[in-house]
């Protein structure tokens, strides 16, 4: 296999779920060795829908499946002594651990950062929790609609005389592992230099809240507080309806746009008035203008005005459903979607590559592990333990 | 990151923020900017609405997303500029930009240039669609590339069509993995001495954190109807009104545990005994019902308060803060997530909080906040200290405008409607005419 950009960095990944999973799968597709403990009764993503098929079984969910390429699966039961003792052991040959364990977790399996530390100081510990390690919320709980709430992205996000919105599916975890994995290897780079470890503590609600963009420097550069935008038909940058989907014509039609210019490119006549050819004449007219521009749009088909306008070099921008996201010609010139065999769940097309790059590929190297494939591998040849020992703790159940 | 030079040639959000995610760590950082061609976020947000003077050093996008970095201007139309740029690539260890491939390609700085300057440079390149493939010239924004990825399509109220958030939320997940690439190739170059080429799309980044959405329907042929703020498999899961003017909470009962808390907290006993409501998969079949109980158990209670309640007794709930809340939220006060950055006097504006990093770090923790650079600030650091110009090679190129202080073709920003106009509007929710007095006392500023 080719080597990756993160050949030789050793991580012991300790986290379930989504958040600390894709943190620890960016640097194990990338070439990290990724040793993934789950507990012995396995991940809880094991059983998140989708499924395949709707068929239950512990390598069925499609999430958990692309969450866990290139790593190697063993199990262990924390709550054993003899289970802890193996973490030690694993963490004293790591680069990097990752966990996402509520912050009192850790200290309470005796394996808190200062530990760890003396037993290894280069040790990186990236700490992935809802709140972040200290303060007053640290013990809340959270998924994703509560840190969008207390994110301060949820304000901003939806209709105005509605119920703030969030986003589909778990974007504030992926956000979380995507930092996670970043700062991971910023603590390792000054690791590989100095030689020092240190614990990085991630909060996804911090993830959430330090991408506002102007949103909180409203209020510190003009004290407004801001709104979920009301509808302003007219707005020529609004979501429209065309007849088989959502265009987005954002937003560089607007303020300085041509008006002939757009008035030929819909192709809409009625356009040609003075009642619409200056932004100030738009904003008047908003009403008016949207009923005609959501007649226009309706008539039009999404692909075909997005082509149009790109050679005209309007930015326009396509709703793509996951069954066009499939099919997108770009993402198929870029090699996106690849086919993983996996033992039981078999071939299946994964997302692939999150970025293209001439250095070391990115590389789906191995399907997620089967609940404890690797304990022989990992706990036995690597950490030396015989096969007597790994019997014995299969009875006590450490693994 | 100290030790790590980064040269960014960025605008707007994708790289500017990525690149401000390692500087806030210690990575030195020259940003370039054209005085002929003004950055849209030097005039945007500005300070108290002020568009007089130098507003170019007033605009909040632009201190937002640019701290902690060195600003120097640069005419690269001109070959004097270029030759300039040329030596900044020789002594930096990433090239950093988000333009078209288009303008990379005519400005000949595409990776195989700069490797003739510098055989290990790591060029980073964002993009909306990314540098190669039938799209790579197609412009973009955040929304459109959200748009493109899969998210979009699948978020929005029950019935109602695709929503987007207010920012151009795509550049942000498409920075988080610009920084993450970096990284790894700076990883691989210190164990092999070999630089790289990234190509970011932010589009592809993105469709890289909804694979559930994308193989449901790949394996299953499926696409999961737009939920609004519910969740596939816990309920209830959603927004709800609260006393005051546009105040809610979220509320998650992730198992049965936390929906009897819920009843008691909400004094709702009378729940637990409705059948409907019994198991999680009652509760998922009855949602719609059961959320407009439960907002109808909530619109008097205040936010915060209902909040702590329900999270003593173990219930996952989250006041929804407005973008003034969360500047004041408690807890991000005690871990000192705002931080207090000083500007240039001659701007005439005073220290002000920005949002901080989404880690701390034990050890080599985030470098203490400088402001964005003003226009042109660093030209003489930069081109006399790192490139030895003299003096009156320095003078030489600003008489030719080769380097500048300000824009060439001075576009003042847009005014904005006053602030009770806005409110009317909507676009704003309220305003504090003492904001300046209630952010200094609570970040006690002097």
């Amino acid at each position: 296999m080719p080597e990756g950009a993160l050949e030789g960095v050793k991580v012991l990944d300790l986290t379930h779920h989504i958040s600390g999973p894709y943190c620890t799968k960016l640097l194990a597709d990338f070439g990290a060795e990724v040793v993934k403990v789950e507990r012995p009764e396995g991940d809880p993503a094991r059983g998140m829908p989708p499924l395949i098929h709707d068929q239950p079984g512990p390598d069925n969910s499609l999430l958990f499946l692309y969450l866990n390429t290139s790593k190697l699966g063993v199990t262990l039961n924390l709550k054993s002594d003899r289970g802890r003792e193996m973490v030690r052991e694993l963490a004293s040959q790591s680069d990097i651990l990752v966990e996402n364990f509520s912050p009192r977790v850790m200290p309470s399996l005796g394996l808190d950062y200062q530990s760890l530390k003396d037993l290894n100081p280069s040790l990186v510990q990236v700490s992935i929790s809802n709140f972040g390690q200290t303060g007053p919320y640290r013990d809340y709980k959270a998924t994703d609609i509560v840190e969008y709430a207390l994110g301060g992205l949820m304000y901003i996000f939806g209709e105005n005389k509605r119920e703030p919105l969030i986003h589909a599916l778990h974007q504030a975890q992926f956000r979380a592992g995507t930092n996670a994995a970043g700062g991971a290897l910023m603590a390792l780079y000054h690791q590989r230099r100095t030689g020092q470890g240190q614990h990085v503590d991630v909060s996804v609600q911090e993830c959430v809240a330090s991408g506002l963009r102007d949103a909180v420097d409203i209020y510190t550069y003009t004290g407004a507080v801001r709104h979920r935008a009301p509808e302003a038909s007219g707005d020529m940058r609004r979501m429209r309806k065309v007849s088989d989907g959502y265009l987005l014509p954002t937003p560089s039609l607007a303020p300085n746009l041509n008006w002939p210019d757009i008035v030929e490119f819909f192709g809409a006549p009625e356009l040609d008035d003075d009642k619409f050819n200056t932004p100030t004449a738009r904003l008047v007219n908003t009403e008016e203008l949207g009923q005609i521009l959501d007649r226009v749009f309706l008539t039009k088909k999404k692909a075909e005005m997005f082509y149009a306008a790109q050679k005209k070099r309007f930015i326009f921008g396509m709703i793509q459903s996951p069954e066009e996201v499939l099919a997108d010609e770009q993402l198929e010139a870029r090699g996106y979607f690849v086919d993983v065999e996996h033992p039981v769940a078999g071939k299946l097309k994964y997302p692939g590559p999150p970025y293209l790059t001439s250095g070391p590929p990115w590389q789906a190297r191995r399907p997620a592990p089967t609940l404890g494939q690797h304990d022989e591998d990992v706990l036995g040849q690597r950490l030396g333990h015989s096969g007597e020992d790994l019997a014995r703790m299969w009875a006590e159940e450490v693994i | 990151m100290e030790g790590v030079r980064i040269l960014e040639m960025g605008q707007l959000i994708a790289i500017p923020w990525s690149i401000k995610m390692l500087a806030d760590m210690g990575a030195q950082v020259i940003r370039l900017e054209s005085c002929q061609r003004l950055e849209v976020y030097r005039r945007s947000t500005m300070y108290r609405d002020r568009v007089d003077g130098e507003y170019w050093n007033r605009g909040g996008l632009f201190y937002e997303h640019n701290r902690n970095k060195l600003g120097i201007t640069l005419n690269l139309a001109d070959e004097n500029g270029r030759a300039v740029l040329r030596d900044l690539i020789a002594v930096s260890d990433v090239f950093a930009e988000n333009f078209t491939p288009r303008v990379i390609k005519n400005f000949q700085l595409e990776y195989e240039d700069l490797r003739q300057i510098r055989p290990d440079i790591i060029m980073v390149s964002s993009t909306g669609y990314g540098f190669t493939g039938p799209w790579a010239n197609f412009g973009a924004t955040g929304p459109s590339t959200e748009g493109a990825s899969g998210l979009a399509f699948m978020t929005g109220y029950k019935d109602g069509p695709p929503v987007q958030p207010e920012i151009p939320y795509a550049d942000y997940t498409g920075g988080e993995i610009t920084v993450f690439a970096i990284m790894a190739a700076l990883m691989h170059r210190m164990r092999t001495g070999e630089g790289q080429f990234i190509d970011v799309s932010q589009a592809q980044a993105t469709s890289s954190t909804v694979p559930e959405a994308l193989m449901d329907y790949a394996v299953n042929g499926r696409i999961a109807p737009r939920m609004g703020n519910g969740h596939p498999s816990m309920a209830p899961h959603g927004c709800y009104p609260c006393s005051g003017a546009d105040r809610w909470i979220t509320i998650a009962a992730q198992d049965d545990r936390q929906w009897q808390a819920l009843c008691r907290v909400l004094g709702k006993q009378e729940w637990l005994q409705d059948g409907r409501f019994s198991s999680m998969d009652g509760r998922l079949e009855n949602q719609d019902e059961l959320d407009r109980l439960i907002g109808e158990a909530t619109k008097d209670w205040e936010s915060h308060k209902l909040m702590h309640l329900l999270q003593a007794e173990g219930v996952a709930a989250g006041a929804v803060l407005d973008t003034k809340n969360v500047l004041f939220n408690e807890h991000l006060k005690e871990r000192n997530f705002y931080q207090v950055v000083e500007h240039d006097p001659s701007t005439e504006m005073p220290p002000l909080p920005y949002a901080g990093q989404p880690w701390k770090f034990s050890a080599t923790p985030a470098v203490p906040n400088k402001a964005a650079p003003t226009m042109g600030e660093h030209n003489r650091l930069i081109l006399g200290e790192l490139l030895c110009r003299t003096d009156d090679e320095l003078a030489a190129l600003e008489e030719q405008g080769i380097i500048g202080y300000a824009p060439t073709t001075p576009s003042q920003p847009p005014i904005q409607p006053p602030l009770d106009e806005q409110v009317r509007q909507g676009r704003v929710q309220r305003y504090d005419p003492d904001f300046q007095e209630q952010i200094a006392r609570h970040f006690d500023i002097k």
